[in-house]
């Protein structure tokens, strides 16, 4: 056992004691879970009698969700689960939703989730050869594996509780640039209904592909978003996953990203959060091929009172492999946004690369910013390069667009830009590049004016 | 006209200019030379509106305007321009966009429309051309990676894009060689005009050789020791500093 595992185990035995405390929460999770199988009838998918999401629950209820006594959730506000309905809404309670509310489609094909369950007339499913899509009512495998980690217990309540989901399948070879895009609405608020975004993303061997997935809300914008995604690369694929959070601006979302790389696969995944009042976004990574590379690009803006919370582990377990990430945040206003990036180098999997540059930028007197790099290393023979910095837009900087004539909100909404810049620019879609500019745009343009620090 | 009455500044607890007082008359350039911690680029900055100093007493006018009540772009606005001594890098802005965002602001400060992308374009071709840079240059960050020369240049590069009223140009000749010593002297000589002042703050003469000086003023311990016209840099040159340092005492 590694000492990493054994810190884990640490973790765990820390957080026994304070399970009693936990469980009305999973006592109503549970409640919820039973009652939700009467309401729905005799739909054999959405029954709690359904094994796999009974296991879920079940594991769920023994293992308890998180707390903020946990080393790596310290920074995520979990208090709103409180007041919750973890149950989704019944197919009456999702608001309608027009096409013309969704962002512009990028991708060659698009599927619209409404609160979690595929909205056909939403989505235009074009077909691209190689590439199957299928909803996963039918009861797919499940996204998160019975040798858990504790960080991950979101996605048992998610695979608990979701009723539908995209099963995308790549087949070996084929060649499928920005194939698919997932537009994940949220309609119903988070105390008639939950939604829970599901997805298993499965890339055949020599395939290349890019899936882009977008979680936005409509109609109400105090959602309960839980959210699993699961992808497996095969050897030799290379995939750039683009994930966009936008939702609402009393939003609570939750997401978990798990990843397993074979021997030369490239996997890129580039995530941008904007929206929410608390985002929460747990990541792992495991390099289990040798010589497979992965790229972890994230940028967080949070403005006002919103909380951005990032938990990104990579696990090096086979030799040779490269890790490159990266982290740009901007917290203004009120707000806090945390980026802890984890990479373990386990026994054996000499010839590691790692790179990480984590930059966090403070642009508010009251607003937080946490930038944590981690290494773990149980083997000789790696290079793991790291680089963390927070601060202060620099003066100087400043000082020299202003003396070039810029007003001062134009130079800060510049600098700002900049700071963001290196990271942004490796998104390769350029209708979604320019999509989310706007958006930043947008986000720095109203954190400037909370800037009486500078 | 720039006038400078009096001036008092200091850097927290250390005062750095103790009385300067200097006309310089719109159409001329004036040199300003002077030991290391004379006062000189705090000058340059001070007239910049730079934070971090403290006008104690004095005053500073540009055309009769008050310049220590504007704010850094004002004064921009105003037609102030700063040289600087170590070019800022910005990884992430564009050249080509600050110049733009620059050129824009002072003429929106005049009334006048955005500037037409292809003439905007057709100008700082022309410009750069004067200054030998490259093209490709237009499309990395600001400094970003540029030798100390490349700074330079680009720093008269953009003021000659903005064509300011009153150039401040701090120790623009330090770390050039002499080829782009000469195409710095060159960019500078172009916006020599009537109804323009420059202000060339140097350590040494060799600057004064290709952009002839029609004053020359030593500072001392933050004032005025002695002025001139361009002999007294060839005569400082000779001599050293020790001589007028001692005058002043």
């Amino acid at each position: 056992m590694s000492a990493s595992q054994a810190t884990k185990a640490t973790q765990a035995a820390k957080a026994a004691p304070a399970a009693p405390l936990a469980s009305p929460l999973t006592t109503r999770i549970a409640e919820e879970f039973a009652a939700q199988g009467a309401a729905h009838g005799p739909n054999a998918s959405t029954m709690p009698s359904d094994a796999r999401r009974q296991r879920a629950l079940q594991a769920l209820t023994e293992r308890g969700l998180p707390t903020s006594r946990g080393e790596n959730w310290k920074y995520v506000n979990l208090r709103p689960l409180e007041k919750v309905r973890f149950a989704p809404p019944s197919a009456e309670g999702r608001s309608a939703i027009a096409a013309a509310d969704l962002p512009a489609a990028v991708g060659k094909s698009r599927y619209v989730f409404v609160d979690g369950v595929f909205d056909a007339a939403l989505s235009s499913p074009t077909a691209q050869a190689g590439v199957v899509v299928t909803s996963m009512k039918a009861g797919a495998a499940p996204v998160a594996g019975a040798a858990l980690s504790p960080d991950l217990r979101f996605a048992l309540l998610n695979e608990a509780f979701a009723t539908d989901g995209a099963l995308i399948e790549v087949a070996r070879g084929a060649d499928c640039e920005t194939c698919v895009e997932l537009v994940f609405v949220a309609t119903t608020e988070a105390k008639a209904g939950a939604s829970y975004p599901r997805v298993s993303f499965k890339v055949g061997a020599n395939a290349r592909v890019g899936l882009i997935e977008r979680h936005v809300s409509i109609g109400s914008d105090a959602n309960f978003i839980n959210c699993a995604v699961d992808v497996e690369v095969a050897r030799d694929a290379n995939v750039h996953h683009y994930r966009v959070q936008q939702t609402g601006a009393r939003a609570i979302w939750f997401d978990t990203l798990t990843a397993k790389l074979a021997e030369n696969a490239k996997y890129q995944v580039h995530t941008v959060n904007l929206g929410a009042l608390s985002a929460r976004s747990t990541v792992h990574v495991q390099l289990i091929g040798e010589r497979s590379e992965v790229g972890v690009y994230s940028v967080s803006v949070g403005g006002k009172n919103q909380v951005h919370d990032t938990f990104a582990l990579v696990e090096h377990i086979a030799p040779n492999a490269r890790t490159d990430q990266s982290f740009r945040g901007i917290s203004g206003g009120r707000a806090r946004v945390a980026f802890n990036g984890k990479i373990v180098v386990r026994k054996g999997a000499h010839g590691t690369d790692s790179r990480q540059s984590l930059r966090g930028l403070l642009a508010g007197k009251d607003a937080e910013i946490d930038v944590r790099p981690q290494l773990e290393i149980y083997t000789d023979d790696v290079r793991c390069n790291h680089g963390a910095t927070a601060g202060k837009l620099d003066d100087n900087m400043l000082f020299y667009l202003l003396s070039r004539g810029l007003d001062r909100e134009t130079a800060l909404r510049l600098l700002k830009w900049a700071f963001l810049e290196d990271v942004v620019a490796k998104i390769e879609v350029p209708e979604l590049r320019r999509q989310i500019e706007q958006s930043l745009a947008g986000q720095l343009n109203e954190s400037a004016a909370l800037n009486e620090v500078f | 006209m720039l006038k400078i009455t009096n001036l008092h500044v200091a850097v927290g607890d250390n005062k750095v200019l103790n009385g300067l007082s200097l006309e310089i008359p719109t159409g001329e350039v004036h040199a300003i030379m002077g030991p290391n911690g004379s006062g000189k680029s705090t000058l340059a900055h001070v007239l910049a509106g730079r934070p971090g100093y403290t006008v104690t007493a004095g005053s500073v006018t540009l055309d009769g305007r008050d310049l220590l009540a504007l704010e850094p772009e004002e004064r921009a606005h105003e037609g102030v321009f700063l040289g600087f001594q170590y070019p800022v890098e910005i990884p992430g802005v564009n050249n080509v966009y600050l110049l733009k965002a620059a050129l824009n602001a002072a003429r929106k400060h005049r009334g006048l429309p955005e500037v037409d992308a292809f003439e905007f374009l057709t100008l700082v071709r022309e410009k750069m051309k004067l200054m030998k840079m490259d093209e490709s240059f237009l499309s990395r960050g600001v400094n970003e990676g540029f030798s100390g020369g490349e700074k330079k240049r680009n720093e008269i590069l953009q003021m000659l894009v903005l064509e300011p009223k009153l150039a401040v140009l701090d120790e623009t000749d330090s770390g050039l060689d002499i080829d782009a010593l000469k195409v710095v002297a060159n960019g500078v000589n172009t916006l020599r005009s009537p109804d323009r002042s420059v202000v060339l703050v140097t350590h040494y003469q060799r600057l004064l050789d290709y952009v002839v000086p029609d004053h020359v003023h030593v500072l001392v311990r933050g004032r005025i020791a002695r002025s001139g016209d361009r002999t007294l840099a060839l005569e400082l040159e000779k001599r050293g500093y020790d001589w007028v340092i001692e005058e002043a005492a």
